[in-house]
């Protein structure tokens, strides 16, 4: 239960390429969720990032104490630009969900906001349905962030 | 026909589609995990899952995605798990790391031991906290 959450870089919710890139760490890779979760999930946090060009991630595990610190503490090590950088911490052990955004996120990301996306993970989490609330939240995260100009396809 | 062949035709077959299907629908799932409750503890090790690595980069090939994408095609490794984002790109861009956090908002409060560690200041923090 209290294994240190020793993850230094996030990882694709479908990346199986233990031939190519071997993760000793990792004993099985549907443990927590089965793989149809795991592609709900791979596809919300693709699809949500691309829409918005904000860069979402997960994590779910075990938080240290202080679990907002902790939590930003992960989100500054989430990638090459934490400023646009969206992190989703849940741990339901201990029956916490963060949300950290960036400064720039942000400013396209409310913390009200956020507290909406969370009030509505909270009450899915609440009921047993971690996956469905994840995917939720993330839907509502990037609704709110929209299509900025930059990305729009034609 | 004979007693006993009309028993195996009208009894014994219907019998027995009845048992393939039971056994089918009954036995027990190979893949049939717990389901998550509240309260009980969560005994995984900690995964953090990031989207594909041209998610951000537009609907374009992502050109900074060296080992993401396919060598020698314009293609985009977009959903592409075959070439994974490598573990080096991320310690050779915190090489140069920025100064600590010139803006202490909401996310500077919670002291310097956090802010030390931080390969990236992000700025101010913003965020929600729930329990459930």
């Amino acid at each position: 239960m209290t294994r240190a959450p020793e993850l230094n870089t996030p990882r694709t919710g479908t990346d199986v390429g233990d031939t190519l890139h071997p993760r000793t760490a990792e004993a099985k890779l549907d443990e927590v969720f089965s793989f149809r979760e795991l592609a709900r999930l791979d596809e919300a946090l693709t699809m949500s990032s691309r829409e918005t060009g904000l860069r979402f991630t997960l994590y779910v595990g075990e938080l240290r104490a202080p679990t907002r610190a902790h939590a930003e503490e992960l989100h500054a090590r989430s990638g090459h630009h934490p400023t646009d950088a969206v992190l989703l911490a849940v741990s339901p052990g201990q029956r916490v969900v963060e949300v950290v955004t960036g400064a720039g996120a942000a400013r396209r990301l409310p913390d009200r906001a956020c507290a909406l996306a969370v009030l509505s993970m909270t009450s899915a989490f609440g009921s047993g349905d971690l996956v469905g609330g994840i995917v939720n939240g993330l839907r509502q995260l990037s609704d709110q962030a929209g299509h900025p100009a930059g990305l729009r396809p034609h | 026909m004979t007693v006993a062949e009309t028993l195996l035709v009208y009894a014994g077959i219907p019998l027995a589609i009845v048992l393939v299907l039971a056994l089918l629908t009954l036995r027990p799932g190979a893949d049939r995990r717990p389901r998550y409750k509240p309260g009980q503890p969560w005994n995984y090790a900690p995964v953090w899952y990031e989207p594909h690595p041209a998610a951000t980069g537009g609907h374009g090939p992502a050109p900074a995605h060296g080992p993401a994408a396919v060598p020698g095609s314009g293609t985009a490794a977009l959903g592409s798990s075959m070439y994974p984002e490598q573990p080096g790109e991320r310690a050779l861009e915190s090489g140069h790391g920025v100064g600590p956090a010139v803006g202490t908002g909401s996310g500077g409060a919670h002291g310097g031991a956090t802010a030390a560690r931080l390969p990236h200041p992000a700025g101010p923090l913003g965020g929600a906290r729930g329990t459930w």
